[in-house]
Order: C-alpha cells, then structure tokens, then sequence
C-alpha cells in the first residue's frame, strides 16, 4: 500500500500495517528530516525491517541529495539474509506499482569465508585461514611474481575481477550472499572484491556491526562511505559492548610464545633477503625516511593487515629513526614481547594506566612512546617488503602490535590489567594481561560525527536514558513502541515466592538454600504441567545451572519434570548446544513437548528465536546479573560512575535487565504469537528493576501479577492460556492491531497514533 | 615457561631447583648463582661459553627470557646515558630521526660485535662533540617524560579523592535512609494523623530525597580541579585544554537585565540648543548650506553645526570640582548627545 508519512509517499510491501509501524516511520522520518542521531525501541515481531527500509527507500527517492546511503548493520549472517529478503520484497512491489526497473542497488557484505567462489579456498572452514589464503593468491606481490614465473598460483576469479570488474558497476538489483557468488560465478569475478568494490556506489549495504565498528576493519572497507548516510544498527542492544571488544586486547602466555617464533622466522627472512635481494629493504626503507605513507595502501588485496584508529596526523609523520631499518625493528619488537613476558610473570593481580605502562617499559627497557604508537603500521609495512604470503602465523605478533599501538594512542579510557590466573582455578598459573577499553564511546564516535543519522533500534532497549550516556552522543529522537494488541498475548508475571511462602530469589546469600532450588523446581514442574508445547527457562549463568539441575536431582524434581516434558540443557559446547536445539524443536514439533534449559547472554539468549509452540513460556531464574567480581567489569564501572556519572549500581541493574528482556522477548515473534513471562525473582517487583523493563512488556504487567506464589502463578497461567487457545483470524486483528489503508486514514486511527506518539 | 630455565655449564633447571636464579653479565650469557659464587670465587674470570673477562660483581639477575635481551638493554641503558639529544635539539623532524636511527645502528652493533673499533670511535667522537648537550639533558626531562608525569599525577590526585568523596557520600546516604525510617516509625508511634497520609507524605519525601541525589553525585566530578596551572594561571605542559573531554555546561547568569537610563548632566550655563530647533534659532547663518549631492550622502546642515557648538561651549562642561572620572563621563556622554544629534 502507499501510505502518507507526514508528506513522504512511503510504498509499503504489504497490504496491512500495524499501527505502531506508522508511528515508527514518523518519528524515523523526523529524525532524518533533522538529521541527527535517534534511538527507537519497538518490539520484535512488529516488522522493524521492514518499516525501516520502506522509509528509508522512499526517503531516498524523495530527496535524491540529502540522502544518498543506507548503511544497514545486522549481527550475524542469518540476520543478514533476512533484512535482504525484505528488501527484495520491497524492490518488487516498487517495481509492480511503478511499472519499471528500479535504479536502487543494494548488496550484502559479509567475511571471505561466506563469500569466496574459489575452488579450493572456499572448502576451508575457518575464517582466519580463508583470509590467509585469500592473501596469498591475490597480493599484489604474488601476482607479480605469477606475471614473470607460472608456476605461482593466483586466483583466477580476483584476475577477471581486476581486469574487467572495475569498470563495469554492478547492475542494479538486490544482491544477497547468495546472489553475488552466483553473478561472481558466471562473470567469472571474485564475488568478494566486487562486493567491497561495489560499496562506494551502492544505495543500501547491508553488513555486520564489525564493518563499521571495530576500527581496524572500517578503516579498510568503510572509508569511503559519504557522509550523507543513514546508518541503522539492528538488535542493538548490545552495542556498547560490541564497541568496547572490538577496542580491547587480551594477550596471554601462549600467545606470547608464538610471538617469539615469529620473530626468529623475520630474523631469518631479512638476513635471507639481504643476502639474495637487498634493493627491496632499501627501497622500503627510502620510502619510511622520506615519511610517506604506503604508496600501496590503495592496493585493496594488500590490506589483510590492518591499523586500529590513529589520530591521522600520526599517519601523517615520517616513522621515528628508531625503528626504521628492518633489523631494528625485529629487535625492537622483541624487547617489547619479551618486556610483556617479563609483565606476565606475575604472582597476583595488577592493574595499571596506559601511562603508568608507558613509563614503565620506557625505565625497563628504553621504549618511548613514539615508536610504540607506530609499531602497527612499521609491521604492516614490514610483512609487505618481507612477502611473506601466509599471514596465519603472524597474527600473534599483530595482536601484540596492536596493542602496543593503542596503549600509546590512548591514555584515558583503557586500563591494563594482568592476572596470574583464573578466578575459578587459582592454583593453575595462567597469566594474561587484559588491555581493556572501558569507554565504550570512543569506538562508535567516529560513526557518530560522520553519518548524518544513526539509527540504533532494537527490540529491547529500554531503558532508553543509558544508551546516550554511555556512548556519548545526543540523540534527536529517543522513543519506545508498543504493541497493539487485539488480545493479551503476553502474560508478564513475578513470581516472589513458593507455596511453602519461602522468598525466591538468586541472591548471593540464598544461592545454595535448598528450600529455595526446590521452590524454583516446583515453580517449572507445575508451569510444565500446566502449559502446552516448549517452555524456555534461562538461568543467571551457566554455573547456577548446573548446581541447580544437580540439586534437582537429588530432590527427584528432574524425574517428576520428565513425567510431562522432555528436558534438554544448553552446555558451553556450541555443538552440544545445537544438538539439543534440534532435539527440543523436533519435540516441539511432534506434539511432545519439552522443556530447554538455558543461560542468559548464552547463545541461545541472543538471536535464537522460539516463536507459537516453540516457546509458550520463557521462565526467567533469578536476575541475571554479570559476574560482578571480574576486575574488567569493576574497572568499567569505576570509569562510568567517574566520567559519566552513572552509579554501579544503576549500570549493573541496567544491564541485567536488558539481558532479561532479551530472554522474555525470546518467545514473543509476532501478534499471533502468544507466551508466558515469568520472572522468577523477589527482587524483580521493585520499582528500579521493574521500571526498567521495555515498555511493551511493562504495559502487560499488572500490579496485582507482581508478588505471586507458585499456586497462584499457575492458576493464573491456566485462565489465560485457556482463553488463548480460541481461534485467532485475521479479522479479530483488523482495525485494532491491523489496519487497512483505509481504517490507518480514518481520522479516529490518525488521532490515535498522534497520541501516542505525543504520549512518549 | 619458567620451568624450562636451565643453566648452561650445571644443567640444572628451575624445575628441579626451584630456588634456582639465573644470572647474566654483560657478554648476555646466562649462569645460575651457584655457578657464578664457583666460577668467581677469586673476584673475577672468564665466561665459560665466550671465554671473554667477567668481574663476578658485574653480574645481575636475569630479567628476562632470553639473556640477549638482558645484554641488549644492558648497553642500551649505557649509551643512551650519553645519547640524549632531544627532539628540541634539531632543526627538523628528519635529522632528529637519522639521529635516532645512528644511535640505534651503535647498540645494534655494539650488541652483535659487529666493527668494534669504529662503532667505539663514532661514540667517543661524539662524546667529545656532545659534552654539554649531554650535561643539559641529562637534568631535563623530555616533553614527554613529562607529559606522562603529569597524567600519572593527574590519576593518583583523582583517585584519591573520588574514593574519599563516593566513601562520603555512600555513608552519608546510608544515614539519611535510617533517619528517615526512624522518623516515619516515629510519627506512626506517636502522631494522630492518619497513618496512610503519614506513609504517603514520607514516600514522597524518600522520592524528592533521590531526585536531589543524581545532583549531588554529578557535582563532585566538577569540583576535581587539576593543579595543571602555575599561581599566574598559564597551563603547565601541552595537555590541560585537551584533557577535559567534556565542556562545561554554559552558566546562565541570573544578573537583572541591562537598562539604559539618561544620564543627568548639570551644566554650568545655558543648556544647549536641541537639534530640531537650530534652524529656527538661525543657527545656520553661519554654516554652508548643503547642496543636493551632500544630502544624498546624509548630511545635513546641523551636523557641522553640532560640532561648531560643540567646540565653542565644550568648556563650559568643564569645572574644576568634578571628580576626573565624572569629567570624562560628561565628556564622553556630550559626544553622544552629538551622536544623537548626528543620527536625528
């Protein structure tokens, strides 16, 4: 249908529209008319993607200058596939309505591992080998090598692609992985350049988070994107952390100890070339003397080792003297691993600043911070002359690089930290050192000053205050959704205690209390028996999990469980893990039913989606707070509550609680869908956790649902479900949850939804 | 690791000998200390892999994994004693870095043995030529060394405080948690009001209280005031304006808005003519009259008149009670009165 938004002529794929998605799109479109930054919560199922592209294209068509780019970033490559085929849904009703071939080209951006068409690269399994690989057949150094001898192998695909791809621009259309690899195959054109070529002119690129975010990857693919760009980032709720790991740098022993084989195999390959080819030394050398840049930086292929951020007036210097000729640096860099060997050996924890570090290697062993600050780059530079074409090896030493790198570029912001062993095993001596970035701010910034719009929107994002606090920007719109609902498909409950009256909770001091592991096993045994199909339960960690299933079986509550459903647990083992995945859809679906254990911020937590008979209830266990001890957590805290004054408590509360909503919107995929929430913890009905909940769950959850005992809980489970299982048609939806293009322009709708928009 | 340490001549490892410390001495060889109180029981001898001359009292504990590095720094830490020039010390960026990357070929060489009698010579040739940017330097410390001070003094000074100040605030909130329980079992115990207006009145006083706190935790952060600065206010080292991620949130001052009053003038005389009636006075009479392209420019009659007058009765504003300051303010306000004059 073709809606008015606010005087924007939207075309929206489908027939209906939830009223809420009309609201999303006028407040999209005022932040992009203001051009600025907005954060928009609305629930899953209620079609983001969709609502999202169909603006955005039809902002794009309508002011062909202020708008010229939509940056699309998913999590994972399943994500990914899906926001391309709501595009091409979209295209295709464009098309329909306007009777022509659309000039819009979109195009989906993913790993060489999932995109490469060669015939022996693309059997490896590993992303890192692929890449390695990739490398050896495509820099520009072996194809010259192929050009005077052969025998060198390079690849044939990124040949044709360099000699013709690069004038001929991708024809427009919608491309998923898919449909690249197939254009790649029958023009014979590497689908993965041709991806990264196509970048530039590309109306919308849909991506991972990492190509924007981790600086040493956007240097590299995302440079030349224009300002005049919107920027969506999907299921972001977890963004501050993306930023913050894609900053960070953990170096361990092991780690270290390959470090210092690849430096003896430099060693070995400079005195090699001196001997047999010492112009090209030279030739790098003059070039780091006179200070410029790589001239091959343009070189694409050449760009597998990559810089993190630098102020670019760094870049701009000529390398310190210091470092400059190849033996000097190999030596340099070994004093530096040997320095951090001599960090890690340890006997309990440290934790320094980055200028505390910097003194210290520069009184031990004589490194100032210039050369430090360039080693990334020199290392860069050096692997290139040195033509070494399998870099698999060398990516210890480039971790090192890097660290060396950014913990002379930042002082504030980052700490050190370096443990002699793990927490849990404190006699196994296993020293790493943390290099830990604690302002999670500092990796998005330059996403934030490029991009005209940043939109970051998620299912789950309340609450909504924290988010421009702690990545530091001022966002124009900031609003929570709703859901319209023609029935109460969600039944939000907090159950406080057990039929014995005895308080659950997953209190530190209460953890071990067997009348309360007993409590919450007779809570998940009555609600098994009372509801059909799949129920999901999440546990705070994976440790509770298990000394809670233990005790269950020595309380005989597993067996009692098994009367009615089957019991699958979701393992550290990501194989393990799927496999009983499989297993507890295949129950599911035979009518069997079955019960999944599992752990919030596991895999099954994020992304994982347990939609009608799949999940009827999500059972939360506990509050699921992050293990509050580890030194990077409390380091982080420190700094927030320093720089942005945000109290401990507030940040861990908050984050405990986006992690909950994440879990309870497991089971809530769409309007059809309906489901149980059942938050199994005293402390949830106060004010400052429940406040904290997304809205759209909030609105369900009734004062009188918020101290409930198990009794009383399953009663009420009982009730509702029994309503739900009427049969629910389209024509209940239409006109409340669902509208027609008529009943959405019919004034009382139109009301309505300024209401609510107004209401926020 | 650790465990694999062994020494060279006795072959015992750290594994076996856990007490066992391994030595180096300045030809990078690796000896453990039994060994060395063996081997230099006389004071001094040779190396028993390089056989080069070794004083027992040279010998230090190894730092390191590998001995050559121990060397490596070893003779770093001496010649950089002598090779101190700084940035500041060259015209440009270029012969600063050909200096450093000479300084860099004399340890390398020095470290590998590489031309021993040249290398010697280039460092006592420069020595010589050197010796009183070396004495200078050696009491200054580098723009950087300082910088990195300063952060770490910056660090220590925040920490300190903020852990006194949050400590503070963490009681003081505590404190104020218990008095107001008190109070509202207090005045449930003994006032004959309705218990739910007490209880409510007491809610919301516990709100207002955690409206302010937010306030109260934000302000401690802006009192932090660096000692970056010298008592006549110019910052010390480059940092200072970069430091502080942060602008201040601009301060509305709530002063009473501006308002223009005629300021009142006694003259010692007649007052002067206005503007509108120095024609009608026949002012003029004396003055050129205008022509057409004057007028289009904006200028009238009155105005040299004005300037006229102005010369001729300045005196009069002029006396000798006033105070200097008012004399200047008549002065500067009679230039206004032109001014209006000029404009009308």
């Amino acid at each position: 249908m073709k809606l008015n938004v606010d005087g924007l002529l939207v075309y929206f794929p489908y027939d209906y529209i939830y009223p809420e998605q009309f609201s999303y799109m006028l407040e999209l479109k005022r932040a992009l008319d203001a051009k600025g930054h907005c954060l928009l919560e609305m629930p899953s199922g209620t079609g983001k993607t969709t609502t999202l592209l169909s603006l955005i294209v039809a902002y794009m068509k309508a002011h062909p200058l202020d708008l010229t780019k939509l940056v699309y970033c998913s999590r994972t490559v399943p994500e990914i596939e899906k926001v391309m085929e709501e595009l091409r849904k979209l295209m295709n009703y464009y098309e329909k309505e306007m009777g022509m071939e659309q000039n819009i080209l979109g195009l989906a951006l993913s790993s060489r591992k999932n995109l490469c068409i060669h015939p022996s690269v693309s059997k490896e399994r590993e992303g890192k080998v692929v890449d390695g690989r990739c490398y050896s057949l495509t820099a520009s150094f072996v194809r010259a090598r192929h050009a005077a001898d052969d025998a060198v192998p390079i690849c044939e695909f990124y040949e044709g692609f360099d000699a013709h791809g690069k004038e001929f621009p991708l024809p427009p259309g919608v491309y998923n992985l898919d449909d690249l690899k197939e254009y790649g195959q029958m023009k014979r054109w590497c689908p993965y350049f041709l991806a990264r070529h196509t970048i530039t002119h590309a109306n919308i690129v849909v991506y991972s988070y990492h190509y924007l975010l981790d600086p040493k990857i956007a240097e590299v693919v995302s440079k030349e994107i224009s300002k005049t760009s919107v920027v969506v980032f999907d299921e972001a709720h977890n963004i501050d952390n993306v930023c913050i790991d894609s900053m960070s740098v953990k170096i361990t022993k092991r780690l270290l100890d390959k470090c210092s084989n690849s430096i003896t195999i430099l060693e070995t390959t400079i005195s090699n070339m001196k001997e047999n080819d010492s112009k090209r030394l030279e030739k790098e050398y003059k070039r780091l003397v006179e200070g410029l840049r790589d001239a091959t930086i343009a070189r694409e292929t050449d760009m597998a080792l990559v810089n993190p951020v630098l102020p670019s007036e760094i870049l701009e210097e000529a390398v310190p003297g210091t470092i400059r000729t190849a033996e000097h640096f190999v030596a340099f860099l070994k004093r530096v691993v040997e320095y951090i060997k001599t960090r890690l050996r340890v006997q309990h924890v440290v934790q320094e600043s980055p200028a505390g570090f910097l003194r210290d290697i520069h009184t031990k062993v004589c490194i100032d911070r210039k050369p430090l600050r360039f080693s990334a780059e020199r290392l860069a530079s050096l692997i290139r002359t040195l033509e070494i074409s399998d870099l698999t090896d060398f990516s210890p030493l480039v971790t090192v690089s890097h660290f060396a790198t950014l913990v002379s570029t930042y002082t504030k912001g980052f700490t050190i930290i370096i443990e002699p062993f793990e927490d849990r095993a404190p006699t196994v001596s296993n020293p790493i050192l943390y290099f830990s970035c604690l302002d999670s701010s500092i990796a998005i910034k330059p996403v934030f000053n490029r991009f005209q719009t940043v939109v970051i929107t998620s299912g789950t994002l309340s609450p909504l205050d924290m988010y421009p606090k702690i990545l530091d920007f001022h966002p124009v719109i900031m609003t929570s959704f709703t859901m319209t609902l023609a029935r109460p498909c969600i039944l939000p409950m907090i159950v406080s205690k057990g039929n014995d009256q005895v308080a659950m909770s997953s209190r530190y001091e209460t953890r071990e209390d067997t009348a309360v592991i007993r409590n919450y096993g007779n809570l998940l045994v009555e609600v098994a028996a009372a509801v059909p199909d799949g129920i999901v339960c999440f546990f705070t960690s994976y440790l509770y999990l298990e000394t809670i299933v233990s005790s269950w079986y020595d309380q005989g509550i597993i067996d009692q469980l098994q009367r009615h459903k089957l019991l699958f647990i979701e393992t550290q083992d990501a194989a393990e893990t799927s496999l009983a995945l499989i297993n507890y859809i295949k129950a599911c679906d035979n009518g069997r039913g079955a019960v999944l254990l599992s752990v919030a911020r596991g895999k099954v937590s994020e992304g994982i989606d347990f939609d009608h008979h799949l999940g009827r209830a999500v059972l939360m266990f506990g509050i699921p707070y992050v293990y509050t001890q580890s030194r990077i957590l409390r380091a982080r805290l420190e700094y927030l509550r320093d720089q942005f004054q945000i109290k401990e408590n507030d940040f861990l509360t908050f984050d405990a609680m986006r992690h909950a909503a994440q879990c309870l919107g497991r089971c809530m995929r769409g309007k059809t869908d309906y489901g149980i929430m059942i938050l199994a913890d005293k402390r949830f009905s106060r004010a400052d956790k429940r406040s904290k909940l997304p809205k759209w769950i909030q609105e369900h959850l009734k004062d009188t649902n918020c101290n409930l005992s198990t009794e009383e809980c399953v009663q009420i489970c009982k009730r509702w479900l029994r309503q739900m299982a009427q049969p629910f048609s389209r024509e209940d939806q239409l006109g409340i949850s669902l509208l027609t293009l008529e009943q959405l322009q019919s004034e009382e709708m139109q009301k309505k939804i300024q209401q609510r928009a107004q209401g926020v | 690791m650790d465990d694999y340490q062994t020494c060279p001549k006795c072959k015992t490892t750290k594994y076996r000998n856990p007490a066992m410390v391994l030595m180096v001495n300045a030809c990078g060889h690796a000896l453990c200390e039994s060994c060395v109180e063996l081997l230099f029981a006389k004071g001094s001898g040779a190396c028993p892999e390089c056989k080069c001359p070794l004083r027992r009292n040279n010998f230090r504990v190894q730092l390191f994994e590998d001995p050559a590095v121990d060397k490596e720094v070893d003779i770093r830490k001496r010649i950089l004693k002598e090779f101190n020039k700084r940035q500041e010390d060259f015209p440009t960026l270029r012969e600063y870095n050909d200096y450093l990357e000479e300084v860099e070929t004399i340890i390398f060489n020095l470290v590998f043995d590489i031309d021993p009698t040249n290398t010697n010579k280039m460092i006592d040739n420069y020595k010589k030529e050197n010796k009183d940017i070396t004495q200078k330097n050696r009491n200054r410390q580098s723009q950087e060394e300082m910088e990195l001070e300063e952060l770490l003094e910056a660090e220590k000074a925040q920490q300190s405080e903020k852990a006194n100040l949050y400590v503070n605030a963490e009681l003081e909130e505590k404190k104020q948690k218990h008095k107001a329980r008190e109070k509202l079992i207090d005045e449930l115990m003994f006032s004959d009001a309705d218990a739910k207006s007490i209880v409510a009145s007491h809610v919301q006083a516990t709100a207002a209280l955690a409206k302010e706190q937010p306030k109260a935790a934000a302000q401690p952060s802006s009192g932090v005031v660096k000692s970056s600065k010298f008592s006549s206010g110019i910052q010390i080292g480059l940092r200072g304006q970069h430091t502080n991620s942060f602008l201040p949130i601009p301060k509305q001052e709530d002063l009473p808005l501006y308002r223009y009053t005629a300021p009142v003038f006694d003259y010692d005389g007649p007052p002067p003519p206005p503007i509108e009636k120095l024609g009608k006075l026949n002012y003029f009479a004396n003055i050129r009259a205008a022509n057409i392209a004057e007028r289009a420019g904006g200028y009238t009659e009155a105005m040299s008149c004005c300037r006229a007058l102005q010369e001729a009765l300045g005196g009069l504003f002029y006396s000798p009670q006033l105070t200097h300051k008012t004399a200047v303010l008549a002065t500067n306000s009679s230039t206004q009165d032109t001014d209006d004059m000029e404009t009308t």
